[in-house]
């Protein structure tokens, strides 16, 4: 965006007396002196003009589509070629429920699918456990033994949609391969992903590894800075922290014999999109150009599928607000239309009860059908990148850059991600404290909760109406039935499982496991004899001794004072 | 001089941690001392209840069912003679629920957007109700 140098002084001398003006204008109005940071800090000025990007190398930093640094967008055509996956998160009850709502979507059409167990961590004891009382099935589906991952996949064209398995845990990965090889569908065509968090582990580093070699099209590593943002940190530190947590991934694995171009292509990102529209905008052009730039520049990768960062997104769930849900509907829509602007390749728009509880069928449907009118009924994705260019997201793009690139070489100085795991939990445990503060002082407004209160929420009443006459679940309740349904299906599976089979199989896991092979054959073989989740998350326990919770998360008990 | 409080904060699962870390500070800014039991079984915050000598317990749920957890929790108590310790509960609970964990003994239920000062006052005022 560079412009001649007498063509700048005119620019300049112009905008002199338009910012007289301006200023005069805005001392005589009450609120104009407002705050205009934005949440990541990055002060806002009233308008944006050639003489904020003046330096800005428009083939050098921005580019074409499909183009290095691919701040436009990995893709030549954007959305014209590669149209978005809409890609609801489903996940409850046993695997029947949630086979039944994965048809649903699909019939509303949504086109990828995306499953949340209902074991947290990925290391959970069977469902029958008393350590497990009132999860079971209910934040995500229960999944014991790939009896389970049948049920859900039964119907389901795997070779045709892809499957994201939200899930760190390679006992789901094992599942879903030895279903591909049951169905013979080679290793080679399954496409999807799953939440294999980049972590110092040794199921991490083996999943992506394994992945590598035989599961190609298989998005193996997975950064969820989506919810270290749900966490409360900022867009600056979603891009920073997420890239960093990159670097020391691919450290490890290079450190394993591993080349850069190996495995690169296959983390691919989970992305939030909040409030702040432009913020938002710019930062998934930045987290292209940041990624770009780092692993070409720092780690000499070379194959352009490595430096196309691939970024599914759900939008910000942190202000949905139980008061007045129907407004959720709205704020969903906004983020969704920034993750378009901003080129995301797969999207999960929240559903406007999730503030309540997990989405209905209604609710699930409203959330594909927001997707399906930006698509389809709006102009949104006509033209690729359509607010490239823009002074205000161009500028916003760079300072985004500059102060993630900033904070990344401060995570380096600190020996990396890995090391700086609990500065990075302090950082973000701070700005979501001062975010709440922000709400709790009505400095910044959330409709129906610090302004805009009203005394009779209709809306409530009008979703408790729902609820009350509809044919249909309005707002989604728990059913206890499913835990009895649930040990029934897995007593079932450990009863007719073979015993001699099953322990040669855990034998030969197990060997693996503390040899330090790969731990991925061996899985596939013991999940097919009958292995449950349970049995896997206990032979975890007992080679690796796996500490605390996850990435950002301090182990207990601890003393805060 | 005040009594200082000593709070045990404990969640049902692993996801979603804002709320709980937020609080934890809140409480922690409010010259309170906070014992995190990260993520614990009910079994587990009753043990650690009880060896941490803490005058209330902060339960965040969002994962499990709260009628099925708090009713564990409660009966773990008991088991362990600590049934009056006081017990609050935040994260994503219905109406519904809501009125079940009040029958069992919850004292109170936050949510999201609840202020932290009225959050504060109200721990505050729960635990110094309790003798201990």
């Amino acid at each position: 965006m560079m412009y001649d140098d007498d063509v700048m002084e005119k620019i300049r001398a112009a905008q002199e007396k338009y910012e007289k003006e301006l200023e005069k204008i805005l001392s005589r109005t009450p609120g104009a002196g407002m705050d205009r940071s934005t949440f990541s800090g990055l002060t806002v000025k009233p308008l944006y003009s050639p003489k904020d990007v003046g330096q800005t190398d428009f083939l050098g930093d921005i580019s074409f589509p499909g183009q290095y640094p691919y701040t436009r967008g990995v893709f030549p055509a954007g959305y014209l070629s590669r149209g978005l996956h809409i890609r609801q998160v489903t996940g409850f009850g046993t695997a029947e429920e949630t086979n039944r709502r994965w048809k649903f979507l699909l019939s509303q059409g949504a086109n990828a699918l995306s499953v949340v167990p209902d074991d947290g961590s990925g290391n959970r004891a069977d469902s029958d456990s008393e350590k497990v009382v009132g999860l079971v099935g209910k934040g995500g589906v229960a999944l014991d033994t790939l009896v389970d991952f049948k049920t859900l996949f039964d119907g389901i064209d795997m070779a045709a949609y892809p499957v994201h398995i939200i899930s760190t845990n390679a006992y789901a990965l094992a599942c879903y391969l030895a279903i591909a090889e049951e169905r013979g569908i080679p290793f080679g065509e399954l496409r999807g992903g799953m939440s294999n968090w980049v972590r110092p582990e040794t199921e991490c580093l083996d999943v992506i590894e394994y992945c590598a070699r035989e599961v190609p099209l298989f998005n193996a590593g997975y950064l969820d800075m989506r919810n270290v943002r749900e966490g409360g940190c900022t867009a600056v530190q979603e891009i920073a922290f997420g890239v960093a947590t990159a670097m020391a991934g691919c450290d490890r694995l290079i450190s394993r014999g591993l080349r850069i171009d190996d495995f690169l292509h296959r983390i691919t990102w989970f992305v939030n999109s909040g409030p702040e529209f432009f913020e938002e905008v710019a930062k998934f052009r930045a987290v292209r150009r940041v990624w770009a730039r780092i692993f070409r520049e720092r780690y000499g990768a070379k194959n352009p599928l490595s430096l196309m960062c691939r970024m599914h997104c759900q939008t910000y769930a942190p202000t949905l607000t139980i008061q007045q849900p129907f407004n959720n509907l709205i704020r969903s829509t906004i983020y969704a239309l920034a993750a378009i602007m901003g080129g995301v390749q797969s999207l999960h728009v929240n559903s406007f009860d999730e503030a309540l509880a997990i989405p209905t069928e209604f609710s699930a449907s409203l959330s594909v059908r927001t997707q399906q009118i930006i698509g389809l009924e709006t102009d949104v994705t006509r033209a690729i990148d359509p607010l490239g260019g823009s002074y205000y997201v161009e500028w916003l793009t760079n300072k985004l850059e500059e102060e993630a690139v900033r904070l990344i070489d401060r995570i380096q100085g600190m020996g990396g991600a890995f090391k700086a795991w609990n500065w990075m939990c302090d950082e973000i445990r701070s700005a979501a404290m001062k975010n709440q503060q922000e709400y709790d002082s009505g400095e910044r407004l959330l409709v129906g909760v610090n302004t805009l209160v009203d005394e009779t929420d209709i809306q409530m009443e009008a979703l408790k109406v729902l609820q009350r006459h509809a044919h249909f679940d309005a707002i989604h309740e728990y059913d206890p039935s499913y835990v009895d349904k649930q040990i029934t299906r897995l007593n079932k599976v450990r009863k007719e499982r073979d015993p001699e089979k099953l322990k040669q199989a855990v034998g030969t896991l197990t060997e693996s496991m503390k040899s330090g092979q790969n731990m991925m054959p061996g899985l596939i073989e013991a999940v097919k004899a009958g292995m449950t989740r349970g049995e896997f998350a206990r032979i975890k326990a007992d080679i690796f001794k796996r500490p605390g919770e996850g990435p950002y998360v301090c182990s207990p008990p601890m003393v805060l004072a | 001089m005040e009594k200082v409080h000593r709070i045990l904060l404990s969640r049902d699962d692993w996801y979603h941690q804002r709320g709980y870390w937020v609080i934890a500070n809140a409480l922690k800014d409010a010259g309170m001392e906070v014992v995190l039991g990260g993520i614990q079984t009910p079994m587990e915050i009753a043990r650690t209840a009880l060896n941490e000598d803490v005058d209330l317990i902060g339960y965040r749920i969002m994962q499990a069912a709260p009628d099925m957890v708090v009713r564990a929790l409660f009966r773990e108590m008991k088991a362990n003679g600590i049934e009056n310790i006081p017990v609050v509960v935040g994260g994503i609970i219905s109406d519904r629920e809501e009125k079940i964990i009040r029958e069992l003994g919850v004292k109170a239920v936050f949510r999201s957007f609840d202020r932290l000062e009225a959050i504060r006052k109200q721990v505050r005022a729960i635990a110094d109700l309790e003798p201990s």
